[in-house]
Parts: C-alpha cells; structure tokens; sequence
C-alpha cells in the first residue's frame, strides 16, 4: 500500500493516472475545481485564448472567476482599459467577476466559500499559495497556463518533495503570527525548500486561527517554495461551516514520504522584521529598533484581515500617527472592511490618523506605488515582498501589524511591550 | 507523439549553467519574431557564438547542467524551435525554462550523469521514449534519462500547450 504526502492526496483526487505515477518529481494532468485571474496578467489570458480557441466557451464558467484586485482604483488608462476587458469577456462567458473594492481574490476564495479543502486551483498570483493554510492546492500560473486552463479545466504540475516542518513550543504577545511566519521564512531560506512543498505541524497549529494560518503560510513563495500546508482541521471545519459549506478533512497518511523533517522551535518567540533588500533578510527587531519610518502600510493577503487591523487598532486606541509618518490601511477584503467598521477599529485608527483606501491588494503588486512615497520616503508594511524599486523607491522593511501600529505611533521602528486589552 | 522514438544527429553545447541572457541577451528583449530571434542564439555565450548563423535543423542539442536558468523570458525558447531543434537533452534545466519549453512544443530531455555519455558533433543520437534512453548510434553507447512524463508528450506531440488546448 503506498503512502501520501498531503499535497500527493489531493493531487491523487484530481487525477486520471495511477497510484505508481504519484511520486516527486513526475508530472502529471489535474483537472482543477477552479481557474481565477485578476487585472494583472487577466487580460493576456483573454486575449490568448480568443485568438487561439476562436468562438469557444470556457471549460465550464461556473469553475472560472475574474477577481480583479491588484489596481483597486484602475489608476491610470491602462488598468481601466484591462480591467474593463475583464468584465466584457465575463459577460459575454456568463463568468462571476469579483469587482474592484471586493478585495483580495487568494482571500475572496475562502471567506466567500468559492474554493474549499482539498481543491486544486491556479490564479495569476505568485501567492495563491496561501489557500495552503485551509488544505486547498493553491497555485500561482502564468498567461500560457491560464489561458489552456481556461479552455480545458485541467492543468500539468509537476510533484514537488515534501518537507515535514513541526513548530515546537508557544509564544506570547505582542509576538504574532506575522512574527513567526518571518522566524518560519527565515530558517526555511536558510534550510532550502527551493521547488518542495511544506506541511506545518505542532501544537501551536491548533491555537492558530485561519487569518493567522494565512500569515504564516503567505511567506513560502519568498522562501522558493511551492506552498505550506496547514492540514484541514476542526478549525478550518468551523470555519467553513459559518459560510454553510461542509468540508473533508483530507490529511497526509502516518507514513508519508517526506523528503526530510525539520524542527523549529518558537518557545517564547520574540519580533521579527524583514529588512531591506529581501524578504528573507528576517532579523530581530531589537537590531532594527528606532529606525525612522515614514510610510506604513497595513494590509495585503499576508496581513490585511480585520484580525490583523484589530491587532493594530488595540494599540493605536488614544493615540495620534507620529506627525512624519503617512499611515495607510488596505483591507483585505470588503468583509474585513464591514468587520472593523462594526466593532469600532474603523473609528478608533481614523482619529489616530490613519487613512483607509478601498479592499484589495496593498504594495505587493506594485498597483498602489503611492502609498509607499518617494526616494526619502522609508516604508514599513505588512506585506510580503520588500523588493526596492517595486514596493518604493527607497528602503521598505516588513513586520507585524501590532509593529507597524507602535511603529507609526513613534515614528521609527518600535515594539510594544505592553497593550491595553479591549 | 506516435512515434516512440526520435533520431537525429547531435548539437554540442556541453557548458553547465548557461543562463538566459547567454541564450538570448537582455538587451534584444523587444525583439519578438522568431526569425529575428533566431540569429542571436548563443549570441552572448563564449565559444559558441556562431550558432545563430549555422544550420542545425533537424539536431537534438546536447547541453550540461541547469541550462536556462534566470529569467522567464520566451525567446530563449523561441529561438531554437525557430532554428528547427527536435529537442534538448541536458543533465538539468532551469524550472521557468523547463515549463516555457515544454509549453512551447519543445522537448527537453533530463539525462543524469549525461557528462558521461560518449558523443561526437553530428553523431546519430536516438531518444527512445518508451525505454527512456538514450542512444548514440555511431558507438552503440546508451544512457538512461529521466522518464518523460505523459503530460509532456501530450504536449510535444499537439505542438505545443496552447495548440493541446485545441483538441482537449
């Protein structure tokens, strides 16, 4: 009897071949539960597949999404042009298109129930990986891929190693998940899980809610990896059964064929930031403390949720944003968007100063250049890439949304000690 | 692809980790006809420069370890499928390139230890997909590559991902 990784079972799932073809490295077709793509690289899909599948339907437009997210305010003619590109082939498709202010389309696929465990699905974003935090195969896909998939509903992947990765221990505030995924991302550069995929294991696992979940696996594709799996769990089971939908909870066998097996201990993990050029330049934020900043972000498929705004709202309740610094807030999602203005957040960060811009993606993608500011401008988000010259033209480091609020309240790089619970 | 084997005479560009801009150099990226591609294969890869001039239709290129590594960019691609390449037998490509390649229609073979293998510029070269080896006719000197997986041949034989898509 063969045994499985997590990733091998879903793909067994979804596949026409043989047990004896589901091993590492081998390629091999899946036919796939969803085909998404946004206003990047969406209207190349479009117009690859309408000069190559002349006068053909999609594979079954119930199965395909538009999500544009990556220019929320299409601000400049090019964007408007693409994104509206999008919304005339989708009429014409009969395909769902989640509009500008809906949000982060990684994110729309789970809050809104259109992708669930153990689904596989390609998407025009390098951090599709993320839906590996509920147990769904998520994967970022190029123009070429995008535009076969659309037309046949399956695509070719080919069968990454993977690494067994057990976080032993707990940690305490004003430590977070953004600070473990980058102590995570870290150690696994360092380790080397270029190609290979990761399942997340421990204790901690069962304290992480599913925002937190996303955190920790939204830092792998900066790693080089193919995605981090938390597998589904009663938590994800909860949380699916709120948007009505009941879930299998797939897992890898006992005796799974992992590639190799790494320990991390996080008992009593401090704060962690990534400092320029990379994303994996993860250091302690002890080294970097007093920095000045003048640009803060909050936001992105890693940080953006109502979760991480309330962590950043509980520290800025009765305080003003240092005087020299732009704080902007990008929700993830237009429900995060209801969430904080329902339990007051929305209110408590405007009067400490902080901006709001509509849900979607936040600097990652390059769409909102403005937020970061100019060659002096030095930005602090809680995205995940800090890529100079794409996120700013000057220095952008990346933390936590509890180290972006204390940050923005001194106007250097800071950590809080202590909180006042609400 | 009907046939299970594939023959014809070998390319040798045995050099290990020759990236993109060696293949097709940075500064041409706005050049997109294949035709205009062609010539400037190589053209930035020491020994070798030549290539872009010479006929090599028909060849299997024999390449070393991680060849077209570094950027997404198609020309690097383009540029042998123009100059008529049957496919790539190397020790390891780059992953982007793997995918761009395959993608495109052509066929890359992964051939482990291929530093090994005993050829000569236009040595009559077999590739048996069902065996997946490696013959050299001229010495009867085999190799063992690394079994070509079904979705690839699915994808060589319609020429190509999109052209698959045709049929699919």
């Amino acid at each position: 009897m063969t045994s499985f990784t997590l990733l091998e079972k879903i793909i067994r799932n979804r596949t026409d071949v043989s047990d004896s073809e589901i091993y590492p490295n081998n390629i091999v077709w899946v036919d796939l539960d969803l085909v998404t793509a946004r206003d990047y690289a969406g209207p190349q899909v479009i117009d690859l597949f309408q000069k190559n599948y002349i006068g053909s339907k999609t594979f079954n437009n119930e199965k395909v999404i538009f999500t544009p997210d990556c220019y929320p305010y299409g601000n400049d003619p090019k964007h408007a042009k693409d994104q509206e590109k999008i919304r005339v082939f989708a009429k014409e498709h009969g395909i769902k298109v989640t509009d500008l202010g809906s949000g982060i389309g990684s994110h729309l696929l789970f809050r809104r129930g259109f992708s669930k465990p153990g689904d596989v699905v390609i998407g025009a974003d390098s951090h599709y990986n993320i839906l590996g935090a509920l147990g769904i195969l998520g994967q970022g896909a190029g123009d070429v891929m995008l535009a076969f998939a659309l037309k046949t509903g399956k695509s070719w992947i080919k069968i990454p190693e993977t690494v067994k990765v057990i976080l032993k221990g707990d940690y305490e505030w004003p430590t977070t998940a953004k600070d473990l995924a980058l102590y995570v991302l870290k150690e696994l550069h360092e380790y080397g899980i270029t190609g290979k995929a990761v399942e997340f294991y421990g204790a901690i696992i069962d304290k992480l809610s599913i925002e937190e979940r996303v955190t920790l696996c939204s830092l792998i594709t900066e790693a080089s990896g193919v995605i981090g799996f938390v597998p589904a769990d009663k938590i994800t089971a909860d949380y699916y059964s709120e948007i009505g939908i009941e879930i299998e909870m797939l897992s890898a066998d006992e005796d799974a064929r992992y590639i190799s097996e790494l320990v991390l201990d996080i008992q009593d993990l401090g704060q962690y930031i990534a400092c320029p050029p990379h994303p994996h330049n993860v250091k302690k934020i002890e080294e970097v403390i007093g920095t000045p900043i003048n640009s803060i972000v909050i936001g992105s498929c890693t940080n953006g949720s109502s979760a991480d705004i309330h962590d950043a709202a509980k520290i800025l309740k009765g305080h003003k944003i240092n005087p020299n610094v732009r704080f902007g807030i990008v929700p993830a999602t237009r429900e995060d968007f209801v969430s904080i203005n329902l339990n007051g957040d929305m209110t408590i960060i405007l009067e400490s100063g902080g901006n709001f811009f509509g849900a979607g993606c936040s600097t990652c993608a390059k769409g909102q250049y403005g937020l970061t500011g100019g060659e002096t401008a030095v930005t602090l988000t809680t995205g995940n890439r800090n890529t100079q010259g794409k996120i700013g033209p000057a220095d952008v480091y990346l933390a936590s949304p509890v180290v972006a609020a204390a940050t923005a309240i001194e106007g250097k790089i800071a950590a809080p000690k202590e909180v006042v619970k609400r | 692809m009907s046939k299970e084997t594939i023959k014809a005479k070998a390319k040798l560009v045995i050099v290990d980790d020759i990236d993109t801009d060696q293949i097709f150099h940075q500064s041409l990226l706005t050049i997109h006809d294949p035709n205009e591609i062609k010539p400037h294969i190589f053209g930035n890869l020491e020994g070798y420069k030549s290539f872009g001039k010479e006929d090599n239709v028909g060849k299997i290129l024999l390449v070393g370890k991680n060849f077209g590594k570094g950027s997404t960019r198609q020309q690097a691609v383009t540029g042998f499928i123009a100059h008529g390449i049957t496919a790539i037998i190397g020790e390891s490509f780059g992953p982007i390139y793997y995918s761009n390649s395959v993608n495109s229609g052509l066929l890359l073979v992964e051939v482990p230890g291929i530093s090994e293998f005993k050829v000569k510029e236009d040595d009559n070269l077999e590739i048996d997909i069902t065996q997946s080896l490696i013959i050299n006719q001229n010495n009867g000197e085999t190799i063992k590559c690394v079994k070509i997986p079904q979705p690839v041949l699915d994808i060589i034989k319609a020429g190509g991902l999109l052209k698959l898509g045709e049929i699919m």
